[in-house]
């Protein structure tokens, strides 16, 4: 007896996101970190801000916290976004 | 209106089997085949087209169509009659209070527990009796698998992709509950959350295994209920201070001495609401020191309030047993109890 069954999956994929033009360098730039908050965050986020600083002439790092690590990035902390050159939002598990 | 869903043929039932396997489209267990005849049926039981939008996830922007959810939902083993309360445990998951996306993707690792009341359960022949948090019935068991194998299809929370529970629990399989309103003086879950009697209702709650407890040893409500609010400060010590929904199931033989006493729902949620919480420096009692810092006096209670408590009548009818069934992580999710087929004058779509 032969099948004929449905794909269960979307098939249709969400609405892509488009990336930002990439830096061409990070000498001098704003670098934001937005954190889950999680406890492994903060030996990352302080290394990474320090390699940042120290080897790649970052300016400026804004370090971020959500407010619910479960859930999207706060509404002001998006907002944000705008006055940097480049985000690195990272989970801490 | 014709179904959209790109269709594969396989020459046998085995063949089917792998098909769904090789691609990551099931929980590990067979599934039955969803054919479009099978799929159909489940829409029309539901009087919906294939396209009714049911929700949009909204983290990634995922669509979510009355179709697929029924594809899934044979595929568990649903007969049509079980389909609208896939539907609606699934719209009462799509809200904001929910946080589905956090709760099926954290490392936590918690499952979706679905609660039935009302009239639905007798016409599905739900069972709140023996063995009611296990294998007690078709029902349950099919929708609460449906539950997750839409998950794994529609949302990619398959481990190790969206999924990235540190353990999970055997609930992540099938975790539904009908509530044993017959055999109660007690009003329903879904009357304490505002649902007439006469409604069905469907409860969602991002979920963690639950936790046994026994006393046959006294038949006064405090002592029973201590028994239960300790097993929630120990959650409290050994898992998550962050308060929130804990489902506490009351079988019958504990129940009967809860209700000879006339202790209603409520009185049961306010005792335990002032019973289960504890001080953080329990803490270092468990190993968890390192947390406590200045803040040793501090109280912690289990529920924000009374009514976090979702008091459930279920289970055999001989035993002195319970159960209490942790939030995932307080009150990130929040329960949603949500009515079955709530439309009063809604009209079957034209085909």
């Amino acid at each position: 007896m032969t099948f004929r069954v449905l794909d269960p999956t979307p098939e249709k994929a969400p609405p892509a996101g488009q990336l930002a033009p990439r830096l061409a360098t990070l000498e001098g730039k704003t670098i934001g970190f937005i954190s889950n908050g999680k406890e492994g965050t903060k030996g990352f986020f302080a290394h990474l801000d320090r390699v940042l600083r120290e080897e790649h002439g970052v300016a400026k790092v804004v370090m971020r916290t959500k407010s619910n690590y479960s859930a999207p990035a706060d509404a002001h902390i998006v907002a944000e976004i705008r006055n940097w050159d480049a985000v690195i939002s990272g989970i801490g598990d | 209106m014709q179904l959209s869903s790109r269709t594969y043929d396989a020459d046998n039932i085995a063949a089917v089997q792998e098909l769904y396997h090789s691609n990551g489209w099931t929980d590990g267990l067979p599934i039955v085949p969803p054919t479009a005849d099978a799929v159909q049926a489940c829409l029309d039981w539901a009087m919906m087209p294939p396209d009714q939008l049911i929700g949009i996830e909204p983290v990634r922007g995922l669509s979510l169509t009355a179709e697929k959810l029924a594809i899934n939902a044979v595929m568990a083993g649903c007969l049509p009659m079980h389909f609208p309360v896939v539907l609606t445990a699934w719209t009462a998951m799509m809200q904001d209070d929910f946080l589905m996306h956090g709760a099926t993707a954290s490392t936590g690792g918690c499952a979706v527990l679905v609660v039935l009341n009302g009239p639905i359960r007798l016409e599905l022949g739900a069972s709140g009796g023996f063995n009611a948090l296990g294998n007690s019935d078709r029902a349950t068991a099919v929708i609460g698998r449906a539950i997750r194998l839409c998950l794994i299809n529609l949302m990619d929370v398959r481990p190790g992709a969206i999924d990235r529970s540190t353990l999970g629990h055997p609930g992540k399989f099938s975790y539904c509950v009908a509530e044993d309103e017959e055999d109660t003086t007690w009003l329903s879950l879904a009357e304490q959350r505002g649902i007439p009697k006469e409604a069905s209702a469907v409860t969602v709650m991002a979920a963690g295994a639950p936790r046994q407890i026994m006393n046959e040893w006294t038949t006064k409500p405090e002592e029973i209920l201590e028994t239960f609010a300790a097993e929630m400060r120990a959650n409290l010590r050994h898992y998550s201070i962050h308060p929130g929904n804990y489902a506490l199931i009351i079988p019958k033989q504990l129940r009967e001495h809860l209700q000879a006493a006339k202790w209603s729902k409520t009185d049961i949620a306010n005792f335990i609401h002032d019973r289960a919480r504890i001080h953080r420096r329990e803490w270092a009692e468990v190993g968890k020191g390192a947390v406590v810092r200045d803040r040793g006096d501090s109280v912690y209670s289990a529920m924000e309030s009374p009514d976090q408590l979702l008091v459930v009548a279920a289970g055999g009818p001989a035993g002195g047993f319970g159960a209490i069934i942790p939030p995932w992580l307080g009150n990130k999710s929040h329960a949603v109890t949500m009515a079955i087929g709530a439309c009063v004058d809604c009209e079957p779509p034209k085909k």
